[in-house]
């Protein structure tokens, strides 16, 4: 591999690499606003200045400046190199950068970070961007200085509503125009654009127009200052309390990479940001998977429930246990989740096999819209991961839900224990009540609805588990806050109930669990190629 | 009622001849602090003692581990509580150590002169408690009236008479008073003439004398081979003081004696403490003649030092610079560092690790009571139960200090 010198440090790089981009695959970072690896690179914020040298013999670039020399009160001519924007530079074989050692390059970043700091206003303790802000950063990093202006700073529009998910603030903006060009580049709509020079720039609107595609609060996510914020996440949080473990996005088959940051203290999940993927999101989400964090507190089933009572989990075990025991085994109707992970899925699976059902069904959330980008149209977390998983433990894919409904009808099925909250027809789920169902829920929903006993399952930031996406990459989403109410991981109801029934399970502990789901599924296989595409369910007729 | 003399014959005396297992402490008054003597006495001969320290953990240094470095400094004022100032300046000096900044001179006097009146008041605390103890009670409240004087500039100078947490890295929290230097110079006069007439009460005083003198020895082997630094180590004739020894701050260019003792018994370390006090006041007239009027007290250096209140309610720049120290603490750079200066009763060491971010990875102390304390079953095995009491309070264990 071909490299340059940065700082007396030797730094690899791919042939078109920028200088920056090769720096921080290195480790080493140039300070930058601006520039966004996911992003064209706009060279507007000249934080990245750094000092090129000479080719060996060769005499450097000088431009001729005015220099206050403090002795004499007055300027005098001086001379100094041209400096060059590392986000812009394309790095050479043997080129030599000079950039912290640099005192020219030192001396202009903290003329930019005065500048951009001129007139910006006295926001941090206001601001859902201190804590996490470059400005801040950057302030103590490269300059550390006070202001030379004397005036009265410039005021600007504040809190300019720039649609349902975003907020603007032109006091605080540095015009980076990250935002503008993510819209353009990633997104495809230019709603946003930028107006005026110096001073009086600013981030407009297109006219007639509001910030509202699929996207928007990336366009928060890429602004390195506070000057667009989420409404969601509008003076909700500060960010210093705030604790992130690494997730998996639920919203869609997608799967996105995400950090879910939560509050130890209250143990309340706070925001969902994306977290890096080259294989599956990049550097983005979409504002359905951002904003489906709130799911973990809303909408929750948070106690046991027998015949629409409040009851105890132990109670609601024992009911579970009478109801399901008098059945003939090949009566009882095993229903999967693709919205749960497969730690869940596989507990219930190896329950079936341990009973003797031979053929599972599955269901999920109804399919909504999707796009060329991000958001697929299936919209549930793990189908790839229960298909594999129901194939390999009772060697079918499991049938669709209303398999399950003409099942029931039909008069072949004797009760049923289901996994999971949603299913792709709500009214269709009113037909099980004709057998006893025994729901293991998340939230309230259909299944929480028909199921004569219901079992509170905890939320996938309760509990760490597997995720299967539909590109068949099996992801693994680390556990945030602790179980909600009366909450359990839905396999430890499953195992509960296993003992109840009389049958072992090959786990008695989460690590067992993992292990088993490793003989199951390895991890990292990408599953067949012929995955059922999102939305398609095998139907009884097919299998 | 029945009779109170009883039949002697029936309750015939015996002397005891097994040996007796004697317990003070942990929570006993003659104890300063929770410290626990189990002693086996033959006769009122002490035979063998048992020293336990371990009854006060605060873990000190453990929740030094989940606040910023700045917040370390209340958690150091109650280490040795009788003199919060040299730990506070202690502390600092080894996270500056370890920033590698100094600060501006007229600091580094004021610190001086605060150390050295809270080194006055350790001392007036031992000798003042050790003379209580032996049943002299009017030197104890002239010493005590005296450090009050002491306690009193303490209060017009950090708000807090005994728990000052003034120190900050890269200075202090607040510049002197206006008055501070006449203020002082009228408060050491006093507690040179408070301490002559305590010199004149106790020094002869033939019972004071004799319950010292020849007691509680200890070879200056010995104590060196203990860790004993400090007062202790120099009454027994051994002339350590860190300040002379690795001048920091600016003792190196201040005049003083370090007083040593001959018979390294209580006596010799009343006296040691005596004489150093004195030796105090000669630093402080010293440092206060050349210590500015004017000028920083704090280093310019954004990094370390919180801005002006004023300018933080107004600029962008000093709201960042407070943001950034406040919430996440000000950063040492990653490394250790050991830093040790003289504190009230010997060598007082900071041991720090940082790993980059705002919090303390490890912070150690050595704290020199411990290790004097740990000379206590030395000194005592051997006396007479009664010395036990002017032997313990020569060492002048301090509690917080002990926290291990």
């Amino acid at each position: 591999m071909p490299t340059f010198l940065l700082d007396d440090r030797e730094i690899e790089f791919n042939p078109g690499d920028t200088v920056i981009a090769a720096a921080e695959r290195a480790g080493v970072d140039i300070p930058h606003y601006c520039w966004h690896p996911g992003l064209s690179t706009a060279a507007n914020c000249r934080m990245c200045l750094v000092e090129v040298l000479p080719p060996e013999g060769r005499p450097a670039l000088l431009l001729d400046v005015l220099r206050y020399d403090d002795q004499k009160g007055d300027y005098v001519m001086a001379r100094k190199p041209k400096l060059q924007p590392a986000c812009q530079l394309g790095a050479a074989p043997g080129m030599r950068i000079k950039s912290q050692t640099s005192e020219h390059a030192v001396e202009a970043r903290a003329a930019v970070q005065e500048f951009l700091l001129l007139n910006h206003p006295v926001d941090c303790p206001i601001c859902d961007q201190a804590g996490e802000c470059r400005l801040q950063d950057y302030w103590l990093e490269h300059s550390g200085k006070k202001k030379r202006m004397k005036d009265e700073i410039l005021h600007r529009p504040k809190a300019v509503d720039f649609g349902p998910t975003i907020v603007y603030d032109a006091e605080r903006c540095i015009v980076c125009t990250r935002c503008v060009r993510f819209c353009d580049e990633v997104v495809g709509d230019h709603v946003l654009d930028k107006r005026e020079r110096g001073n009086l720039g600013e981030i407009v609107l297109a006219p007639g127009r509001q910030l509202d595609h699929d996207y928007t609060l990336m366009t928060e996510h890429v602004c390195p200052v506070g000057a667009l914020t989420a409404k969601d996440f509008r003076f909700k949080a500060r960010v210093w309390f705030l604790r992130s473990v690494r997730s998996v996005c639920q919203g869609c088959a997608t799967g996105c990479n995400a950090y879910t940051d939560y509050d130890p203290r209250n143990q309340t999940v706070y925001r969902h940001r994306p977290r890096e993927n080259q294989e599956v999101n990049k550097y983005w989400m979409c504002d359905e998977g951002v904003l489906d964090y709130r799911r973990v507190h809303e909408g929750r089933l948070l106690n046991a429930r027998v015949l629409g009572k409040k009851s105890s989990t132990e109670d609601a075990l024992s009911e579970a246990t009478a109801r399901l025991a008098p059945v003939a085994k090949d009566k009882v109707a095993i229903l999967l989740s693709y919205s749960h992970s497969s730690e869940d899925n596989l507990a219930l699976l190896e329950l079936a096999r341990a009973l003797g059902v031979e053929q599972a069904y599955a269901a999920g959330r109804p399919d909504g819209s999707g796009d060329k980008i991000l958001r697929h149209v299936d919209k549930n977390p793990n189908r790839a991961g229960v298909h594999q998983l129901a194939a390999a433990t009772l060697g079918a894919v499991p049938l669709d839900f209303q398999s399950l409904v003409r099942a029931v009808e039909a008069g072949r099925i004797g009760a049923i224990l289901a996994l999971g909250s949603a299913v792709e027809d709500a009214e269709a789920a009113v037909h099980l009540k004709r057998v006893p169902v025994v729901s293991i829920s998340t939230f309230e929903g259909p299944l929480a609805q028909a199921g004569a006993v219901v079992l509170p399952a905890s939320s996938w930031a309760e509990e760490r588990g597997t995720f299967v996406n539909a590109a068949g990459l099996s992801q693994v989403s680390e556990k945030a806050i602790e179980p909600q109410g009366e909450s359990l991981p839905a396999w430890r109801h499953v195992l509960a109930l296993a003992g109840r029934l009389g049958v072992t399970l090959p786990f008695a502990r989460a690590k067992d669990l993992e292990k088993v789901l490793n003989a199951r599924a390895p991890r990292g296989s990408t599953g067949p190629a012929s995955q059922p595409a999102a939305g398609v369910s095998t139907t009884e007729a097919q299998a | 009622m029945e009779p109170l003399d009883l039949d002697l014959e029936s309750t015939e005396v015996e002397l005891p001849v097994e040996p007796m297992l004697v317990n003070v402490g942990p929570s006993h008054p003659a104890m300063h602090g929770t410290v626990r003597c189990v002693m086996e006495l033959s006769g009122e001969s002490i035979e063998r003692v048992d020293v336990q320290v371990g009854f006060l953990h605060r873990g000190f240094e453990k929740m030094c581990e989940r606040g910023t470095w700045t917040q370390v400094f209340p958690y150091v004022d109650r280490c040795n509580y009788v003199s919060p100032m040299l730990n506070n300046v202690g502390f600092a000096l080894a996270c500056e150590k370890m920033l590698g900044i100094e600060v501006p001179l007229r600091c580094q006097y004021y610190r001086m002169v605060l150390g050295e009146l809270a080194r006055m008041s350790d001392h007036l605390t031992c000798d003042g408690a050790m003379s209580m103890e032996l049943g002299a009670f009017t030197p104890f409240l002239w010493m005590v009236k005296a450090r009050d004087l002491i306690w009193d500039i303490m209060e017009e100078e950090t708000g807090a008479r005994l728990t000052h947490s003034f120190g900050r890295v890269g200075g202090m929290a607040k510049p002197p008073t206006d008055g501070f230097k006449e203020h002082v110079r009228a408060v050491v006069k006093q507690v040179l003439s408070i301490l002559a007439e305590c010199e004149r009460l106790l020094l002869g005083n033939r019972i004071f004398l004799d319950r010292l003198e020849g007691v509680g020895i200890i070879s200056s082997e010995d104590a060196i081979s203990l860790g004993w630094t400090g007062p202790c180590l120099r009454a027994a004739g051994v002339p350590y003081d860190v300040r002379k020894a690795q001048p920091y701050l600016k003792y190196a260019e201040v005049d003083f004696d370090v007083p040593v003792g001959t018979n390294s018994d209580c006596l010799d370390r009343f006296l040691v403490r005596i004489a150093e006090m004195k030796q105090c006041a000669r630093i402080i007239e010293q440092c206060l003649e050349r210590m500015p009027d004017h000028g920083a007290v704090n280093v310019d250096d954004p990094r370390v030092v919180l801005p002006e209140k004023d300018e933080v309610y107004s600029t962008i720049e000093a709201t960042i610079q407070h943001f950034k120290i406040v919430m996440e603490g000000l950063k040492l750079p990653a490394g250790e560092v050991y830093s040790y200066t003289e504190g009230g009763n010997g060598e007082l060491g900071f041991y720090l690790v940082s790993d980059g971010s705002g919090t303390p990875y490890r912070v150690r102390i050595r704290p020199p009571c411990f290790l004097v304390t740990a000379g206590l079953e030395r000194i005592i095995t051997g006396q007479m139960v009664a010395d036990v009491v002017p032997c313990f309070g020569s060492l002048n264990m301090i509690g917080g200090e002990c926290d291990r």
